[in-house]
């Protein structure tokens, strides 16, 4: 009879877990030299495509689908200035741009490409009322449509939200993800660290020219140093014997690595006018001869947050559409980081479903 | 020179508060131990619980006026040498006769300013153009509403004359 109390050790516990765990080790240790090998598999983007547009270092990638696309109106996807876009496209069963494809959309995305010291003085205008306009009248020109749809992540959402308060009769509905608006609260340290009293944002600027691409990293890693420096590499050599698990992860990370500088003139412009000043939220953004009013924003708009973001929290994307003067707004706090938002398996098995029919609903 | 003193006792103060807390709570994720479960999933979760003390405690050390002082001085040192190295370099550059940094960046200006200029001009016309367009359509309608009329009492003047 077992008579084992609740403070007795389970010596058939441990023996057991003592030997799953040594041959779980054994396993690790065997996968470990096949690493190089499965980062070679790695892929930069997994659904065709063809370049349709470009213009100096931009180009517009058109995603080919099966078959005709069923809406008229273009959706085009636009990604920040410090990444590579790929991440909306990062593999099979985590593309956001597969999903929409998949839907019937005529789906295009912009490659910023990567500055080099020729862009050391683009703007933010040059961006918004420049690249993106030709971008947007070349879509409609192609597509034959009046409008476009726009879906911007980050800090392409905040270039698509001007975008839209500028040229309102360009764009049919907007789709934002992780998009800072009010930069007032502090509660990211990526903004704390930015105080005007802390950051010299010209003398930074003027010294550097473009911001390295490795600056931006430091930063990104040093947000966040315990998770990014000890428990990621515990947590690869935990799971390295499962390949999905590593397939994921160096996915992930070669585009976590895969910085690019940002034009020194932008940063300026986003570092004093939006995190220093917050004139975004407050209808003073100013973009080349345009002062940037949301409330000339009209169309639908879907609002995607990620709950455990930190770089940018919902509370400083939540505002935008209060901000707005659109009738049909929605917003979705989805409980992600910031980049599972795109590419997290809840995400694409429930979120972006829902991101998609949001859109269908609202698409000829 | 007190009052330096007290702000630098201060400030090590609080971050010695800062970090003995810290350790306090990883100590107390370890009284969770349990030698009851197997050891492996113990450790694991012992390792999860330090780790997640140590961030907040890190997130909340870099938020402090401290360390943002810190990396402030850090950052502005770090510019100023570069500052300093550009600016021999740009010295040396000119004494062999060859383009600096500094010149290519004034290329670069002097064609952004160009590039504006011919923009706005040509914003301007696009816009004097639309004006222009918008006047010649009244005067089109203006026109067409003449000749409309004209034609009408042309009519009216012939119907007059046979009656």
């Amino acid at each position: 009879m077992d008579n084992k109390s609740s403070n007795e050790i389970d010596w058939e516990a441990w023996q057991t877990s003592f030997t799953d765990e040594t041959f779980t080790n054994l396993r690790r240790i065997a996968s470990i030299p096949f690493l190089p090998e499965k980062l070679e598999l790695v892929r930069k983007g997994v659904t065709p495509r063809e370049i349709v547009y470009e213009e100096d270092r931009l180009k517009v990638y058109h995603y080919i689908g099966e078959g005709e696309p069923k809406f008229k109106t273009p959706l085009c996807f636009v990604f920040a200035l410090v990444n590579r876009p790929y991440i909306m496209d990062l593999k099979k069963g985590r593309s956001i741009v597969a999903n929409y494809v998949k839907a019937g959309f005529d789906t295009y995305l912009i490659d910023w490409g990567t500055p080099t010291k020729a862009e050391r003085f683009l703007t933010t205008d040059d961006y918004v009322n420049g690249y993106m306009l030709n971008v947007v009248e070349y879509l409609r020109e192609r597509r034959g449509s009046d409008k476009v749809n726009l879906l911007g992540y980050c800090m392409g959402g905040i270039l698509s939200t001007m975008f839209t308060a500028i040229h309102q009769d360009l764009v049919k509905n907007l789709v934002v993800l992780a998009t800072g608006i009010d930069f007032s609260t502090r509660e990211s340290l990526i903004n704390l660290w930015s105080d005007p009293r802390y950051f010299d944002a010209d003398k930074f600027v003027d010294t550097m020219g473009n911001i390295p691409a490795e600056f931006l990293q430091s930063a990104f890693l040093m947000s966040k140093p315990i998770a990014s420096l000890i428990e990621k590499p515990i947590n690869l050599m935990e799971n390295v014997h499962r390949d999905e698990f590593v397939d994921d992860f160096l996915h992930m990370e070669t585009w976590i690595n895969d910085n690019i500088p940002v034009p020194g003139e932008v940063y300026r412009e986003f570092a004093k006018y939006l995190f220093q000043q917050n004139l975004l939220a407050k209808n003073r953004m100013p973009v080349g001869r345009h002062i940037v009013d949301l409330r000339k924003i009209t169309c639908p708009l879907l609002n995607l947050m990620a709950r455990n973001d930190d770089l940018v929290p919902p509370v400083q994307s939540e505002p935008l559409n209060d901000l707005v003067s659109s009738t049909d707004k929605e917003k979705i706090i989805w409980p992600a980081g910031h980049v599972g938002l795109g590419v997290g398996t809840r995400s694409h098995k429930e979120l972006w479903p829902r991101a998609v029919d949001w859109l269908v609903q609202r698409s000829d | 020179m007190s009052d330096n003193m007290n702000k630098a006792f201060d400030q090590a103060a609080a971050f010695q508060k800062l970090w003995t807390e810290s350790l306090v709570n990883m100590a107390s994720v370890w009284s969770q131990y349990s030698p009851v479960s197997p050891p492996v999933d113990e450790i694991r979760k012992m390792r999860g619980g330090m780790l997640k003390v140590l961030g907040e405690t890190w997130d909340e050390y870099m938020r402090t006026p401290q360390f943002m002082e810190l990396m402030k001085a850090s950052l502005n040192g770090a510019l100023d040498l570069k500052r300093m190295a550009r600016e021999g370099m740009n010295r040396a550059h000119e004494q062999f006769e060859n383009p600096s940094k500094e010149d290519i960046d004034g290329v670069l200006m002097a064609i952004r300013h160009v590039e504006r200029r011919l923009l706005d001009r040509l914003e301007g016309l696009d816009e004097r153009v639309v004006n222009l367009d918008e006047k010649i359509d009244k005067v089109d309608r203006r026109i067409a509403k003449q000749e409309h009329a004209t034609e009408r009492r042309g009519q009216t003047s012939e119907t007059d004359t046979e009656k």
